[in-house]
């Protein structure tokens, strides 16, 4: 059986039911016992929710972060490259040496009886194709290529730049305290 | 404004790899999470390991976090499970000192001048019955009044049913009662 002490503390919480919540408080307004309970207890509870929580040393965020920031800077480069970059390359390289592969086995004459003949492959003449003008395009979309890169590349050192300023600003402002 | 932001937009921000959105959630936890862990180890300096060890393990498993629970309940089960690991560490390097009996050395060594009582805030006697109760009782009234956690968010980070939290918190809060009225004796009268 509950006794007045925890029906009382069900009350202040609010974790009783609504039936339980009408007869306490009618036990609170018309008996004496329960009333000087009731006080006691709330006063207790204020003073409980009053408590203060401990302060942490000043530089405890810088040095989690700290932590955090030599714990990046262990990964090994395998693990920081990103494997999508790494799928692609192989995916690309895979597809060039098979379409190379189908090309070289689509132009090989199997009927061909003797070893000693010459094998002839029918490979397609490219040279009109190296001109000046393709030879351009070719290096202008290479030079295009290149300067998205680097700047993707000069984007991220500068992400990372603003980061490790905005940190060294919250220790400085964390130092005078 | 940053400051404004909620914990979850933190959160993603971290995701996305702006380190100085975790560098305010931290802040923003810092005060909670080293209060609770020292209702466990009772020293500044393990307190502060243990809430360390609790921050950077929380931005390892940041991406495992699942937003059906609020932030503040994972990290305080973090919390806990980081604070039991180093009172099972502590416990085998100090040949088990069983934990009442240090309690009850706490207790009787704990500096406490019942002649510098008047001079002394309510604050402080409450932080000093606070400090004499067994750790899951300490945690217990620390997350339902300074968490302000519900009794199912309560359960959810000691692992343990509603209604078992409910009957902890009834008894935890007789026992630090007890322990305010023994520390106060006569004062007691007039502060509750």
């Amino acid at each position: 059986m509950n006794s007045i002490e925890e029906k009382l503390w069900d009350y202040i919480d609010g974790t009783c039911t609504v039936e339980d919540r009408q007869a306490i408080s009618l036990l609170i307004e018309q008996d004496e016992v329960y009333r000087r309970k009731y006080n006691e207890l709330l006063e207790l509870n204020k003073e409980f929710a009053a408590i203060e929580l401990d302060e942490p040393p000043m530089a405890f965020t810088y040095n989690v972060m700290e932590t955090i920031r030599s714990e990046h800077a262990q990964i090994p480069l395998k693990a920081a490259i990103n494997n999508r970059i790494i799928k692609g390359i192989a995916a690309f390289f895979v597809l060039t040496i098979t379409v190379i592969l189908a090309i070289a086995l689509a132009n090989i004459n199997w009927h061909t009886g003797s070893s000693a003949a010459p094998l002839k492959l029918n490979i397609p003449n490219i040279s009109p194709y190296i001109t000046g003008r393709y030879m351009q395009v070719f290096v202008f979309f290479d030079v295009v290529l290149g300067l998205y890169l680097f700047d993707a590349y000069l984007r991220k050192k500068a992400f990372a730049k603003t980061n490790i300023t905005v940190q060294t600003d919250g220790q400085q402002k964390q130092q005078p305290e | 404004m940053q400051s404004k932001l909620a914990d979850i937009e933190l959160i993603e921000q971290t995701l996305a790899g702006n380190q100085s959105a975790y560098a305010d959630l931290v802040k923003r936890h810092q005060r909670f999470v080293f209060t609770l862990a020292l209702r466990f180890v009772k020293t500044r300096e393990d307190a502060e390991e243990v809430a360390q060890d609790t921050f950077i393990k929380a931005y390892r498993s940041l991406t495992s976090f699942q937003q059906q629970a609020k932030f503040t309940t994972w990290l305080y089960t973090i919390v806990y499970t980081t604070a039991m690991t180093a009172l099972r560490k502590k416990r085998l390097d100090t040949d088990s000192i069983d934990d009442e009996n240090m309690y009850i050395q706490l207790e009787n060594q704990g500096g406490f001048d019942t002649n510098n009582a008047e001079n002394k805030s309510r604050s402080y006697y409450l932080n000093q019955a606070i400090a004499q109760l067994l750790p899951d009782d300490a945690t217990i009234i620390t997350l339902f009044y300074q968490g302000e956690q519900s009794l199912e968010e309560i359960a959810q980070t000691l692992g343990m049913e509603a209604n078992t939290v409910k009957v902890k918190l009834f008894r935890a809060r007789q026992r630090l009662k007890e322990k305010l009225e023994r520390n106060l004796k006569h004062e007691v009268k007039e502060l509750i």
